[in-house]
């Protein structure tokens, strides 16, 4: 009997704890969009200016997305990005019980476009290379938009 | 099984994958590795690596020469889309291809990066 109303006791809870995390969760839409591989320091820690060939690049980091003529020689660009967006709809709950689903949401997204450069002499050898830009790794869910 | 048996093994799965989305998208066609092999540095010629791999999705021109660029782009995105809860995933990969020619049109050098292979079916949109 003591044993009933424990398994009881907890079924309830589990059931009460299963109900607030849907209440929590409601309306929240996660969304991620990751392109390619990130390109990191330690990667690219081989290069040597003047010595590295495009050849050696493509056989440590892979084939770059683009390649450009600049003023400078030719640019060789690897691009990534992680776009990561989420949102709270505060009228998600109303179409559990009424027939019209009114509209309450907050929304953010970042889009985090990141490039590797590489440029070239004419003899396809590393003249200079860097990132375009750093971001900070964003958090996933931030639906806050102010 | 019995049509009974049959109806709510369906009926399960129905209810298991209900607000499940599956897509997957590719631009361009795949880059097949066995014709690069038949690339010679310093002997094939710029009509032989078209009549080979087809025209290049783009030309470019570079140290006065011009490179071939062939690309292949493959999206795969799984979500799960439920009555108050909304998970959407998509991981997108890039493959290139790039033929350098040189002044005689003659293929003098050849890079190829693959990273479709790497695509995932991934719904968890947090981590790495």
């Amino acid at each position: 009997m003591v044993i009933n109303v424990a398994v009881r006791f907890l079924s309830i809870r589990l059931v009460v704890g299963a109900l607030c995390f849907l209440l929590l969760c409601a309306g929240c839409s996660i969304r991620r969009v990751v392109f390619n591989d990130v390109v990191t320091l330690e990667q690219i820690n081989f290069i040597r200016i003047g010595q590295t060939t495009i050849l050696e690049l493509a056989d440590h980091i892979g084939a770059p997305d683009e390649v450009a003529e600049s003023e400078f020689g030719v640019v060789a660009l690897y691009n990534w990005s992680d776009t990561k967006s989420a949102a709270l709809d505060f009228g998600a709950l109303a179409r559990l019980v009424l027939p019209y689903a009114p509209t309450m949401t907050l929304n953010r997204t970042g889009i985090t476009p990141e490039q590797f450069q590489v440029v070239f002499d004419p003899q396809w050898t590393v003249r200079a290379y860097g990132f375009s830009r750093r971001t900070t790794d964003e958090p996933v869910v931030w639906f806050w938009p102010f | 099984m019995s049509f009974a048996k049959q109806l709510a093994s369906f009926t399960i799965v129905l209810i298991l994958t209900q607000g499940c989305v599956v897509t997957r998208g590719t631009i361009g066609e795949p880059i097949q590795e066995d014709v690069l092999s038949r690339i010679k540095k310093g002997a094939t010629t710029m009509t032989e690596v078209v009549s080979l791999i087809g025209a290049p999705d783009r030309i470019v021109r570079g140290n006065d020469r011009e490179i071939f660029h062939y690309y292949y782009y493959d999206a795969k995105s799984p979500a799960l889309l439920l009555l108050l809860l909304n998970f959407i995933r998509m991981d997108i990969k890039s493959d290139n291809l790039y033929v350098f020619f040189n002044r005689d049109g003659i293929a003098e050098e050849v890079v190829y990066g693959k990273r479709t292979g790497r695509t995932q079916f991934r719904l968890w949109p947090f981590g790495d």
